[in-house]
């Protein structure tokens, strides 16, 4: 403890080291790491994390309520670093009878989630459907991610994802719809974009649905028409998406359309050319 | 630097190599401000939710009756605040089924969220938390922390992002700080006087909307939960979008 | 001191922890430590540097969490029992979270407390110490001495040491066996048996006036108002100190409290009284 009295009562470098202004400032999210000074600093001064950075990574997951149900939409590109490695990759995950799961984030922590949340599957089935217990639901779904999310960060071991629930509350009518990211941090809205998506996909889900309770009177067909026309805006700005996609829409009598292998139909890329730095235009 | 900015989770290619340092810590904004009256306490909270410069929801709860008229807020980085609450409604449950479903007192209800805040006192919570209800004596009660557990009973506390807007506007409208009786030429002061609900909530009312004014995490809505000896009930208001 | 704290601290901390895991595990079985929470620490290799980046707002004025800081106290003996008298303010960074905290605090009708340092790592312990001292009466059937009561205290704290405690305590009492005595314990480790003490950002100012005018001879009355002259002081001077004054008196039937004082209202009424602070107008 110091005892110089301007300083009193506070941490004492002779006690404690230098002040750590590296832990102070590691930001949870990369795009804010970017802004940050990175100065040269060797690896063994920094407390020890068991955690690691993204390898493989999927970008933005788009989502929309609707009047009776959710929309969710997620590409299929898997990024290492700026080369578009894996084409192929299903972020959107079905679990349970009507509930999706849209994951951007980390890959091999995605592959890990859906492991996690296939044993939640097998387990309620075994345990609690037998004797006519609860289906699993969206929101028991989203309670239980955000817990292994929380818990995984408390442990300084995040799983570097930021996800999406889909699906229907507890009535089984009301569509339902939330995001938990590897701080734990959840909240609902009628519009959720992760990465990329919360800066340039928002808006234009926003403009259809301005405020939450507005989703009551979207169908379903301007619902997709939006999410479909944020796809490809996504697609002309965001340099980790890709023009191919999946797209689930629950709905709450039952269906459960799961598309793959769509396309950002309608691409207009006159645009590029009068943009100067953005298409070929140089100067 | 040259990088290029790209979603928030991809790696990216630098001169200089990136470490992913992990902080387990954000800011979720908001703000949150307690009143107690004489027979009844208030706990208001706006609605809006951001990290960064981005509103996650502009309607995302983060006041709750935990049960037992005890109303709770625990404001700052989210994940945290959500936690906290969990933890002392779990308590709460289990207390009861101890305790032949014995009411938990405000002032025994506070005191044990001290030790859940000090039994982090290595890895705290980042929040500043609030509890509203009436003490035994039925009078209205608010209780304050600061993110590792010293607490203290009050009149009045705002805390979170625009705390420094509101607890001023507070200590002269509620407590009457710097006011003086006209006449007396600074000598005498004001008299303290408990406020009616209908006054408390006007002031709670201005408050929130000055912060939404000047405050960019504020907005969007505002939330206040009212417990009398008749139990809690809620009202909501909407606040500037902008 | 330093150089063998570091070698604790800095480096290898994990013994720390080990060495805190296993004194919990080996008191745990003893009385005293039943009632000591396990507290969680950060998963990580160097939990008190981590602990630090995210609290210490002295160093770094932009880090997130800032703790609840006290800031004036002091106590002292004369031949009337013992004078506690402290300031009211807590501050987290430049912002005054509260004008209104305790920091004398309670632990029975015999013993106060005073925080300085960390407001909760002063009312926890010094609430805890307050649970120590009734078991001990329990168990012994007489009440528990000073001296044994802050070595509860020091010893708890020695047990974090180098984990980031901060509290600078005087715990104040009346024995038959001891009289009017007074220990400081801080989070170092260090406890003193002492007649005057003043601990906190402010204690300077206070020991000013305090060291000029005290007198083992005062009367209460003249005691009184020396500690809360002396906290005036502080508070007029040190930015970190202000809003009331709580005074104290402790004698043979326990402690006695003599008011709160807010320094607005005392300020001008002492120094029309006194002719001093002349360096203010008005």
């Amino acid at each position: 403890m110091n005892h110089d009295p301007f300083k009193w009562g506070r941490p004492n470098d002779a006690t404690y080291g230098a002040y750590n202004h590296h832990i102070a400032q590691a930001t949870p999210y990369a795009y804010e790491e970017q802004h940050a000074s990175s100065t040269s600093t060797t690896t063994s001064s920094f407390p020890k994390m068991n955690t690691q950075n993204p390898i493989i990574t999927g970008t933005s997951v788009i989502s929309l309520k609707f009047k009776d149900g959710v929309i969710l939409a997620a590409d299929n590109l898997g990024s290492y670093g700026s080369l578009a490695r894996f084409t192929n990759i299903e972020r959107l995950i079905r679990v349970g009878k009507e509930t999706i799961v849209g994951i951007s984030g980390d890959i091999s922590d995605l592959q890990q989630i859906e492991r996690i949340l296939e044993e939640l599957e097998t387990t309620q089935e075994v345990y609690d459907n037998f004797d006519g217990g609860d289906d699993l639901k969206a929101p028991h779904v989203h309670e239980y991610l955000s817990r292994v999310m929380y818990n995984r960060r408390s442990n300084m071991n995040p799983l570097w994802n930021a996800i999406v629930v889909g699906g229907f509350d507890k009535d089984g009518k009301t569509p339902f719809l939330k995001y938990v990211d590897l701080l734990g941090v959840t909240y609902g809205s009628s519009t959720i974009a992760t990465g990329f998506g919360a800066h340039l996909a928002v808006p234009l889900l926003r403009q259809l649905i301005p405020e939450d309770k507005d989703y009551v009177n979207i169908t379903e067909e301007q619902a997709r028409e939006c999410i479909l026309n944020a796809m490809t805006v996504l697609f002309y700005r965001d340099a980790r998406s890709l023009d191919k996609f999946s797209l689930v829409t629950v709905k709450n009598d039952g269906e459960f359309k799961f598309e793959k292998e769509l396309r950002c139909e309608g691409q207009r890329w006159k645009f590029a050319k009068d943009i100067r730095g953005y298409g070929s235009a140089q100067q | 630097m040259n990088s290029t900015v790209a979603s928030e989770y991809s790696s990216e290619v630098h001169s200089t190599p990136i470490e992913h340092r992990f902080n387990p810590y954000s800011d979720n904004g908001g703000t949150v401000l307690g009143i107690a009256g004489e027979d009844f306490a208030v706990l208001a909270g706006d609605t809006r939710q951001v990290v960064g410069y981005s509103i996650n929801s502009r309607y995302e709860p983060k006041i709750f009756n935990v049960g037992d008229d005890i109303v709770m807020t625990a404001n700052g980085f989210a994940a945290d605040g959500a936690a906290l609450i969990d933890k002392f409604k779990n308590q709460l449950k289990w207390y009861k089924f101890d305790h032949n479903g014995k009411k938990l007192s405000i002032k025994s209800a506070a005191r044990y969220i001290q030790h859940l805040l000090y039994g982090k006192r290595f890895f705290p919570y980042y929040v500043s938390t609030l509890i509203a209800g009436l003490d035994e004596e039925g009078k209205g009660a608010v209780y304050s922390y600061d993110p590792v557990g010293s607490y203290e009973k009050e009149q009045c506390r705002a805390g979170g992002a625009a705390a420094s807007l509101i607890m001023p506007f507070l200590d002269n409208q509620v407590n009457f700080k710097n006011q003086y009786v006209p006449g007396t030429d600074g000598k005498e002061k004001r008299p303290l006087r408990y406020l009616s609900l209908d006054e408390v909530l006007q002031l709670v009312k201005d408050a929130f909307s000055s912060a939404t004014e000047r405050h960019i995490q504020v907005g969007d809505g505002l939330e206040i939960f009212i417990v009398t000896k008749e139990g809690v009930r809620v009202e909501y208001y909407p606040l500037k979008r902008d | 001191m330093n150089s063998i704290a570091q070698k604790y601290t800095h480096t290898n901390n994990n013994r720390i922890l080990n060495e805190i895991t296993s004194a919990r595990d080996g008191l745990a079985s003893t009385h005293q430590l039943e009632l000591a929470p396990s507290i969680q620490l950060p998963p990580i290799s160097q939990p008190t540097d981590f602990l630090r980046a995210h609290t210490d707002d002295a160093t770094n004025p932009d880090c997130k969490i800032k703790i609840a800081h006290g800031t004036t106290t002091l106590a002292f003996r004369f031949q009337g029992g013992i004078i506690v008298a402290v300031d009211s303010r807590a501050t987290q960074g430049n912002w005054i979270a509260s004008q209104t905290v305790k920091k004398v605090i309670e632990i029975n009708p015999f013993l106060l407390g005073t925080m300085a340092g960390g407001a909760a790592d002063c009312q926890y312990w010094e609430t805890w110490l307050g649970t120590q001292c009734r078991l001990h009466e329990l168990r012994e059937k007489e009440r528990i001495s000073v001296a044994a009561a802050s070595k509860i205290l020091g010893n708890l704290v020695y047990e974090y040491k180098g984990m980031g405690l901060s509290m600078g305590t005087m715990v104040c009492g009346y024995t038959k066996k001891e009289g009017p005595t007074i220990y400081y314990v801080d989070s170092d480790g260090t406890r003193l048996k002492g007649d005057l003490f003043c601990v906190g950002s402010g204690q300077t100012f206070a020991y000013g006036v305090l060291d000029s005018e005290y007198k083992w001879d005062l009367t209460i009355e003249e005691a009184l108002y020396l500690g809360k002259r002396s906290i005036l002081a502080a508070t007029h001077r040190d930015a970190y100190s202000g809003g009331s004054v709580n005074l104290f008196h402790v004698a043979e039937e326990g402690w006695v409290f003599h008011g709160n004082h807010n320094v607005g209202d005392i300020f001008y009424d002492i120094k029309e009284k006194e002719k001093s602070f002349n360096n203010v107008d008005g």
